[in-house]
């Protein structure tokens, strides 16, 4: 120790050296930096002010990027469209919703990704990201995790790839380990379809607390769970918030574009493949075997429905049937295909699930549904990140595991609160 | 012996040690804050946790359980 210290006291010895031979210091007077600091971390208005960018973020990031991507997915239905027109159905299928389809699905993901990396590299050269993470890092400790993994939970409202590709802005490698194994647990938009539908049939008048309380009840998780894994797995305690803040500055738009356009082929590179991979699968099991699902337009017929029965007698203790084990076979896709599945089994269409759902669950069974498809696994794209962002299949198949698990027990407790209380 | 932690902002110190955990004493003193040197506290963060100070003529963040290892003497307030 005393070594360490006598180490780094001559080290900075030979720096004071050479600093103090070429360059001089003046007493400065206030800077620009000094003015804003004061503001942005002032004790009334700061958290004001962190709160109005961090809104500012998300919108950027899922708002202005929406168009982006409903064009590429425009552009490959359209592609899907021409394909489907061919003689042999079994090669039209296969083009349409597996090769273009997938390739939709791959892709709609990079103008998010791209814009939520020029969002965080503007907050990163302007300076204010070690800011933003010093304003609020005394409340993500109270919940296992630190200041940095604030931007990365609050992304993951609206899409869990880009939110979990934005842990890269963390520097220690468990804290950021835990803020990636938690982030499935923000319920993302693909998930408010589902709540919407459910809450709204069996829960009219206070659908809207309904929708609400499973957002809240994700990040209850999300905070448990990253408090266990820290204290369980990864012993011990956030790494220290040791870091410059250093003066403001303007960032340059090439070097904004430069990172974003890194970042974005990072996930081209790696994650699309398994995307890519994972989407022909699931075309396979929605089709096949092909005779009985009449090419593929019988799902109730197909792999994933077999899936889906199967998983049958493990949801039945919350009153849910092998419609919705389909279902949450085809919300692996993509959860909002949660609704689609279940339009598909019962004939009715998207637009007609409304009207048959009370007959196939009651208000109790609703709310496990909803909690189900709140937690039970992350979807295929964000197994696809999380093996890109923790490195290992080891890791991502614990995630996929506790989530699993967790939803299993979250939902078996919600079903008997509510059976309990005479919801149902 | 007073410990930077319980400093208020404005307040000039002198680092007269670095205790306790010696992995983060090794960042501590990596940051520059080894003995005799002179910092100023800048202000602690809206939830009073962590604290900014000023250091070698740079800011630097720190959590309070991180500055409780930081031994100072108190040079002007």
């Amino acid at each position: 120790m005393d070594f360490v210290s006598e180490l780094a006291v001559a080290r900075y010895e030979k720096i004071g050296e050479i600093v103090g031979k070429c360059v001089e210091r003046v007493e400065k007077p206030k800077t620009f930096s000094d003015i804003i600091d004061t503001v942005v971390t002032d004790k009334y208005v700061g958290i004001p002010i962190f709160l109005a960018l961090m809104w500012a973020v998300f919108q950027f990031a899922y708002s202005v990027s929406a168009p982006f991507s409903d064009a590429i997915d425009v552009f490959f239905s359209w592609c899907g469209d021409i394909a489907s027109g061919i003689e042999n159905s079994y090669v039209a299928s296969f083009l349409s919703d597996g090769f273009f389809g997938g390739w939709g699905f791959v892709l709609v993901f990079l103008p998010p990704i791209a814009f939520v990396f020029i969002a965080l590299t503007i907050l990163e050269q302007t300076g204010y990201l070690p800011r933003a993470a010093f304003v609020v890092d005394r409340a993500m400790t109270k919940v296992g995790l630190q200041g940095k993994s604030f931007i990365p939970m609050l992304l993951g409202f609206g899409c869990n790839i880009p939110a979990i590709m934005a842990t890269r802005t963390m520097e220690d490698d468990v804290d950021r380990k835990i803020t990636i194994m938690v982030n499935p647990l923000m319920s993302c938009s693909a998930r408010l379809p589902v709540y919407v539908l459910f809450a709204g049939v069996f829960f009219k008048e206070v659908a809207g607390a309904v929708v609400t309380s499973m957002y809240l009840l994700g990040i209850l998780l999300a905070a448990i769970m990253a408090t266990l894994f820290r204290k369980f797995i990864f012993g011990g305690k956030p790494s220290p918030l040791l870091m410059e803040l250093p003066p403001y500055e303007t960032p340059t738009l090439r070097s904004v574009l430069m990172n974003a356009w890194g970042k974005t082929l990072i996930f081209l590179k790696k994650a699309a493949t398994i995307l890519f991979i994972g989407a022909i699968i699931m075309w396979f099991l929605t089709t096949h075997p092909w005779d009985a699902t009449n090419g593929g337009e019988l799902i109730e017929n197909s792999y994933a429905s077999m899936i889906g029965h199967a998983v049958e007698p493990i949801v039945k203790p919350f009153g849910l049937d092998w419609t919705a084990g389909v279902a949450l076979v085809g919300g692996f896709m993509a959860k909002e295909i949660v609704v689609g599945t279940l339009g598909m089994i019962y004939g009715v269409g998207e637009e007609g699930v409304a009207d048959v759902i009370p007959q196939h669950f009651t208000p109790a069974s609703a709310l496990a549904l909803m909690a189900i498809t709140l937690i039970y696994v992350p979807c295929l794209a964000t197994i696809g990140i999380l093996r890109q962002e923790l490195g290992s299949w080891k890791w991502t198949a614990f995630v996929v595991a506790y989530e699993l698990v967790l939803a299993y027990v979250v939902a078996g407790i919600i079903y008997g609160i509510a059976v309990g209380l005479g919801v149902a | 012996m007073r410990r930077l932690h319980n400093l208020k902002p404005g307040t000039k110190a002198i680092v007269l040690d670095i205790v306790g955990n010696s992995t983060l004493a090794k960042k501590l003193l990596g940051m520059g804050l080894t003995k005799g040197v002179e910092l100023k506290v800048v202000r602690n963060a809206p939830l009073k946790d962590p604290m900014e100070i000023e250091v070698r003529g740079y800011s630097l963040s720190l959590r309070k359980a991180e500055a409780e290892n930081v031994i100072v003497e108190v040079r002007e307030k």
